[in-house]
């Protein structure tokens, strides 16, 4: 489904160093690597926020950076991307917020009732009580619930693909398992292909059929959670227990 | 040993002249572009009505109460000036020449463009330069929507339209505030002061003059818009945008009043 073939970018240094990767249909991917290896940077190539220096990512067999610009829209079409920190706008309220992540033609093409009945509908999906939330600006709203819009926003357009780029980053260890939850129940249940960029190592192996690590701008290691757990690399160990600690004391701090 | 560092200082200032260049250049191009892709959203009817009167009411009505303020006082001090310096040497109708000469072809459209800059170009930056850091223009790509129809188009339109009904306000208010000042300092006259001022005006002045605030309302929200879009680092990245945007809008206004009278003058 998503397949990247030798995908090198580089900003002030080198970030991304031919990374080749491919995603199956319907699966559950998790990308986990130290901070700074370029793990969103890979993310934001599949729909073409960042274009990389070598190399292309194709998405349904189509090619993101070599197709041109319809190829790009049909592409993103078929992508839902969720936003580290939501990126909700500011401007708009969460009905506004939500009807965006529908495609203008299809935008154009629904009546008012049909474009609120999905909207509701997205917003059920994640959990938010559509009649409580539906007039606030995100600024009204908490962190976790922004995380949710962000989602909504991204599933009302029914994507066959979603992106999650740190979606539990900046949340307590109560949200962080409701949000974990969410998106297993929701990759389950509209069928999607999900890539997910996560330093939540634990919460990542148990919900993904597959994961991979990056380190140094290439795949370090890429298998099942299994896999993972018992692979020898003494720095994929190194980085399993350390997340693990890390993990632990954010939960001590948040509790405490 | 000498020469060495005098050609080594020299290898340096032209390194120097060779980056601003670059840079300047760079700019010049992007802003083109942009100008550019919102001819082309404009043109495509991407461009919501809806958010260019909202654009047009931030620009142009909630300005107003500045723009009169401004206007007022440059007519007030040209003619204070004028009086001041014409004292007893020419007929004292030339006061209203030069008040009104001075507040349509310069003070009305430089001033009032120069409000704008801190006003509208300074907001503009510092709204686009927090979508950017917050990713909620990556956000609008990601959802296959064009940030330039969408953020981009109804400003710079917006622009367009106000600063010429600003400019035209404002000379109007100078003009008048000009009269008041010249009759309480100089006891001139409202009948002397249009007689002199219908001495040398020209229909051109007042087109020379609403040109000029189209191209500024042009300027403007396009600097400001670029410079917003190309933000990079948080919120000191959005303070650091902002103050080079009201710079580089400045200079630009200053640079194209230099511009304006051998082009539409002569």
């Amino acid at each position: 489904m998503i397949h990247y073939q030798h995908v090198w970018k580089s900003f002030d240094q080198p970030v991304l160093a031919g990374v080749d990767l491919e995603v199956a249909t319907g699966e559950m991917f998790a990308l986990f690597g130290p901070s700074g290896t370029g793990k969103s940077v890979l993310l934001k190539t599949t729909i073409g926020l960042i274009t990389p220096d070598r190399g292309d990512v194709s998405v349904a067999g189509i090619s993101v950076h070599r197709a041109g610009r319809e190829a790009l829209e049909e592409v993103r079409k078929k992508v839902g991307y969720v936003f580290q920190n939501a990126a909700l706008f500011d401007s708009q309220n969460v009905f506004g917020n939500v009807t965006m992540g529908l495609p203008e033609d299809e935008l154009r093409r629904l009546s008012n009732r049909e474009v609120a009945r999905r909207v509701w509908e997205s917003l059920e999906l994640v959990n938010l009580e559509p009649h409580a939330v539906l007039s606030k600006i995100p600024a009204e709203l908490s962190g976790g619930m922004r995380k949710r819009v962000g989602i909504a926003r991204a599933i009302v357009g029914r994507p066959e693909v979603l992106l999650w780029d740190e979606p539990t980053t900046g949340l307590d260890p109560v949200n962080t398992a409701a949000v974990e939850r969410l998106i297993k129940r929701l990759s389950d249940d509209l069928e999607v292909t999900s890539l997910l960029v996560t330093h939540d190592v634990e919460g990542g192996l148990l919900m993904c059929d597959r994961v991979a690590m990056l380190d140094g701008g290439v795949v370090r290691f890429c298998g099942t959670p299994d896999e993972f757990h018992a692979c020898p690399d003494p720095l994929v160990q190194a980085f399993i227990h350390r997340e693990a600690a890390e993990a632990a004391l954010s939960s001590i701090a948040a509790v405490s | 040993m000498q020469t060495r560092m005098g050609y080594d200082r020299l290898l340096g200032t032209v390194a120097r002249i060779g980056r601003v260049t670059e840079v300047t250049l760079e700019h010049a191009g992007s802003i083109t572009l942009l100008a550019w892709q919102v001819v082309l959203a404009t043109a495509r009817m991407k461009v919501a009505a809806r958010e260019v009167v909202n654009q047009l009411y931030i620009m142009g009505i909630q300005s107003l109460p500045i723009v009169l303020v401004t206007g007022s006082l440059a007519g007030i001090v040209t003619s204070q000036q004028g009086g001041y310096q014409m004292s007893s040497v020419v007929p004292p109708y030339i006061l209203g020449s030069l008040v009104v000469e001075t507040v349509v072809l310069e003070m009305g459209p430089v001033l009032t463009a120069l409000v704008l800059v801190g006003r509208i170009g300074a907001r503009i930056t510092a709204e686009l330069g927090t979508m950017v850091v917050s990713e909620q223009i990556d956000a609008y790509h990601s959802l296959g929507r064009d940030p330039v129809a969408l953020l981009a188009a109804p400003r710079v339109l917006a622009g367009i339209l106000a600063l010429p009904l600003l400019v035209g306000i404002a000379n109007i208010v100078g003009i008048l505030a000009g009269q008041l000042a010249a009759e309480i300092d100089s006891g001139l006259g409202w009948e002397s002061f249009f007689y002199g001022a219908k001495l040398f005006w020209h229909s051109w002045d007042l087109f020379y003059s609403l040109t000029k605030a189209m191209i500024f309302g042009l300027a403007i929200p396009l600097i400001s818009v670029h410079m917003g879009l190309r933000t990079k680092g948080g919120a000191e990245g959005v303070g650091r945008t902002t103050t080079q945007a009201v710079m580089f809008m400045t200079l630009t206004i200053l640079i194209l009043d230099a511009v304006f009278p051998p082009l539409l003058l002569n």
